[in-house]
């Protein structure tokens, strides 16, 4: 059977590139963990990396919404447009459309109907981690996306049954895969709201805990109401984090880097999941 | 009242990487979109959009430079 070789949670932030001067001693902190956390990643040697990510209503709009989608394009833009604006190059990266296409199979099949899409744009969800933990652009990338920006929302209860799903069905595929997985999103920030650039770094701490003790669940019981007073906004991205620690339950987290950076508007945490 | 004529004029800039100051009544003609809506586009009122219904990240997106950071 495949096996989950990998698992990492990072926070996403467009200024973490846009605005390269800003906050030094902090951005060398949290792009020093990015650099460790793809140093792990490289070292478990993983076939593709499962992407669990938000869209920030750049590919999908109120016309046509999903809750969750799963990215089965050949390749993905990671960035296009947004390259200018997040100053990085832009760029395609693999995808894993077989891979994908299994996986939204086997989840109508299991009760979990996922949206699909063969041509996704990334902003900083992916572009910016990816930019930092796989810049070769070679590793093929599955995302998994949950719809965090456009309430209502998805249940966290319901993320963490998504991760359980995708790790059921990881168990069931056939052969030797090596997959990966990353979360990125959160923490707290408040973005676009009158009290725009608020970070909580109490609930931060609260969240990062509840990963390093192996406690990750309890977050899967937060309702969107405790996530936008104590997260704000930009918080509700945790669900992301809450697939990926679905599908490695118990698993204990190692913080490698919590910094809120004012410049950023944005709580940035980066664990590492000892899987 | 649907807020899905304002938010549709902000993913338009959004798509086509726009960052305008503010959107006058030119750049909104045919748009479903109410007085209050038009008023607060054109004078790039933030709170106004907030609660007038635009999704918060595509007011940061489009009026990014109206945010201190």
């Amino acid at each position: 059977m495949a096996s989950i070789v990998a698992a990492g949670l990072t926070s996403h932030a467009p200024n973490i590139t846009a605005t390269p001067d800003a906050a030094p001693a902090q951005r060398a902190r949290f792009l020093a963990a990015l650099a460790e956390m793809r140093r792990r990643l490289l070292e478990a040697r993983p076939d593709l990396v499962v992407m669990f990510v938000n869209d920030h209503v750049q590919n999908f709009f109120y016309d046509n919404l999903p809750a969750y989608c799963v990215g089965v394009g050949d390749r993905h833009w990671a960035p296009r447009g947004a390259a200018g604006f997040l100053k990085i190059p832009q760029r395609q990266v693999p995808g894993a459309a077989g891979w994908g296409k299994a996986l939204l199979a086997e989840g109508l099949e299991a009760g979990f109907d996922l949206a699909v899409s063969h041509d996704l744009e990334f902003w900083d969800d992916v572009s910016v981690p990816a930019h930092f933990l796989m810049p070769e652009g070679t590793l093929p990338i599955l995302p998994v996306l949950t719809n965090c920006v456009a309430p209502p929302l998805p249940t966290p209860r319901r993320s963490w049954a998504l991760g359980a799903f995708v790790r059921r069905f990881i168990d069931a595929r056939p052969g030797s895969e090596r997959v990966a997985l990353i979360a990125t999103g959160g923490i707290s920030h408040w973005i676009g709201v009158p009290n725009t650039g608020h970070i909580n770094p109490d609930w931060d701490r609260w969240v990062l805990d509840t990963i390093t003790e192996g406690r990750g669940e309890e977050l899967a019981a937060l309702t969107w109401e405790d996530i936008e007073r104590d997260g704000g906004n930009g918080g509700q991205e945790i669900r992301n984090w809450i697939s990926v620690l679905a599908a490695v339950p118990g698993v204990k987290g190692e913080v490698l880097a919590y910094e809120p950076v004012k410049e950023w508007l944005t709580g940035c945490g980066a664990v590492w999941l000892h899987v | 009242m649907s807020d899905y004529a304002l938010n549709r004029v902000l993913y338009e800039h959004a798509r086509a990487h726009k960052m305008p100051e503010s959107i006058g009544p030119d750049e909104v003609a045919g748009y479903d979109l109410t007085p209050e809506e038009r008023a607060a586009l054109a004078s790039a009122d933030l709170d106004a959009l907030f609660h007038l219904g635009a999704n918060p990240y595509l007011i940061r997106r489009v009026f990014r430079r109206r945010f201190a950071l």
